[in-house]
């Protein structure tokens, strides 16, 4: 059963559950496909996230309980879409103590060898359960629980963009330069936003991420800067 | 292509229009006019369209000198406004000739002014838009503020129609507002006596206060929960963090965000608050959503 409430005067949420988890996940993301789907006017934002899905919409078109009504005709039985693999990305990262900052704390905290480490985090296929706090940072999870590890306690001023970092079970890129306390592990050219693309933003929830270590000539060449 | 030539930027000058919509699931923000009542009016009086470019201006110091011909309104905050050096009333339309000189001096009420010009700057839109996010990167001149030397180009425009806004549309901006609230989101994780501490306070405005959020100080309000997952966050939404005390999200607010919300301000109530200052006052009062979506569908009736 989804639950949807009142945000805002312009917007509600739907919740399709109460834990992160994989399926739920997965229900979200059916959900938000459906939506983008049917195309409709009234829908001005669509933010789609762990277990929830926020819609902005048009009140001189609906109004909470007319809209309400109709999304749950729509979400309430939708069935759930199977994975696809055709949404995998696979990233090149320069990992290194030059660039990964954080590469010999989540070592240490750990208890494993700087090498074991950067296997463990470029050997998973993540998800993306959600994009936001910067235009193109996506969310990915989860992180093997060997080498999970807390955010900073004090973030940082300036975290490099392009850096790939862990907090906890989850694992993100700066899609540019900005505050953050993450664990940095590396570097990586790949370009998350980017407004001169037509698409924006190479990833969406759809997505699923790679990682895959690459030496410095290598990452350099790609245009990387360190 | 006429323009203006900025010959002093102020403080804080932004290019703002409506916003910058359908791009939140990236993580891009609205951003937008923070004072949609003053930016709309000034846009009403030209005859321009709703969602065009403007001036939004936070602190006075703004001096542009006109290259040809147009049309422009002044809106907002009370200020010294002058074309060359004679002082002008606000809430209106001037013709404004090549070379003449405009000023904003000196804020006296309310926080922001908004100067718009005949069919607006003509500048490119990203995004589908040309609202500037500086922490994007986005819109507005080069994705950053206003500058000196600055070119702001507009299209001449000779005819001259004389429009005023009737001075009971004209807003006074005072020192301890009301902001109505929709109870809403994780309302149900905050009690009784939580909630009625929270509608019967009065808080402080802290200079924690910029386009992206307006951070209270005041009775702590506590949470029967520490922190959520992260979900998308409405205009107006009203965090309420560990230290108990509300930060009211605005237009360039993040899309997503784990604190607990006990509901969300009014969106027009939001534009009386992008009026405010440090250290003012402000109170909380209920409303119900259908009451909330009336009040709201007449505030851009009456605009559009």
């Amino acid at each position: 059963m989804i639950k949807i409430q009142v945000a805002s005067v312009d917007s509600l949420i739907i919740y399709f559950a109460d834990v992160i988890s994989k399926e739920n996940s997965l229900k979200v993301k059916s959900a938000y496909k459906c939506l983008k789907a049917l195309n409709n006017k009234a829908f001005i934002e669509i933010i789609p996230s762990y277990t929830s899905i926020l819609i902005t919409y048009d009140i001189f078109l609906y109004d909470f309980y007319s809209l309400r009504n109709m999304l749950t005709k729509i979400l309430d039985n939708l069935p759930i879409e199977k994975e696809s693999s055709q949404n995998l990305i696979k990233i090149d990262v320069y990992y290194s103590l030059e660039v990964g900052l954080d590469l010999q704390r989540v070592a240490l905290h750990s208890n494993l060898s700087i090498d074991e480490v950067i296997k463990l985090h470029s050997s998973k296929i993540y998800d993306v359960y959600a994009i936001g706090f910067l235009p193109g940072f996506a969310y990915l999870a989860s992180v093997d629980e060997k080498i999970k590890t807390p955010r900073l306690k004090t973030p940082r001023k300036k975290i490099p963009k392009g850096s790939v970092a862990i907090a906890d079970s989850q694992t993100a890129v700066y899609p540019k330069e900005s505050p953050g306390g993450w664990n940095i592990l590396g570097r990586t050219a790949f370009n998350f936003f980017d407004k001169d693309l037509e698409a924006l933003s190479p990833i969406s929830i759809e997505s699923k991420i790679k990682f895959n270590p690459i030496c410095k000539e290598e990452f350099l060449s790609q245009g990387g800067i360190i | 292509m006429s323009g203006f030539e900025v010959l002093k930027a102020g403080a804080f000058t932004l290019i703002e229009d409506f916003g910058r919509f359908s791009y939140m699931n990236l993580g891009v923000t609205n951003s937008g006019f923070m004072d949609e009542y003053a930016a709309l009016t000034a846009h009403k009086l030209l005859d321009n369209n709703f969602d065009e470019n403007l001036l939004e201006i936070a602190f006075a110091g703004l001096k542009l000198k006109a290259l040809g011909e147009t049309t422009i309104s002044v809106t907002g905050a009370k200020c010294h406004f002058k074309i060359n050096e004679v002082e002008k009333n606000i809430w209106q339309t001037y013709k404004i000739k090549k070379g003449d000189l405009i000023q904003i001096d000196k804020i006296l009420e309310g926080q922001r002014v908004y100067l718009a010009v005949k069919n607006g700057f003509k500048i490119k839109k990203e995004l589908g838009s040309s609202s500037v996010t500086i922490k994007e990167n986005l819109g507005g001149v080069e994705g950053r503020q206003v500058k000196n030397q600055d070119f702001l180009p507009y299209e001449e425009f000779k005819q001259f129609v004389s429009k005023r806004l009737k001075k009971e549309y004209i807003p006074k901006y005072e020192k301890e507002v009301k902001l109505r609230v929709i109870l809403s989101y994780q309302e149900g994780d905050f009690s009784e006596e939580e909630k009625d501490k929270f509608f019967n306070s009065t808080y402080t405005i802290t200079p924690d206060f910029n386009r992206m959020a307006c951070k209270l100080k005041g009775e702590k309000i506590k949470a029967d929960i520490d922190g959520i997952i992260s979900e998308g966050i409405a205009f107006g939404a009203i965090q309420i963090p560990k230290d108990g005390e509300p930060i009211i999200l605005l237009k360039e607010r993040q899309t997503i965000g784990g604190y607990p919300k006990i509901g969300s301000v009014l969106s027009i109530d939001c534009f009386k608050l992008a009026q405010m200052k440090t250290n003012q006052k402000v109170t909380f009062e209920s409303i119900d959503i259908l009451k909330a979506q009336k009040k709201v569908k007449l505030f851009y009736s009456a605009l559009l």
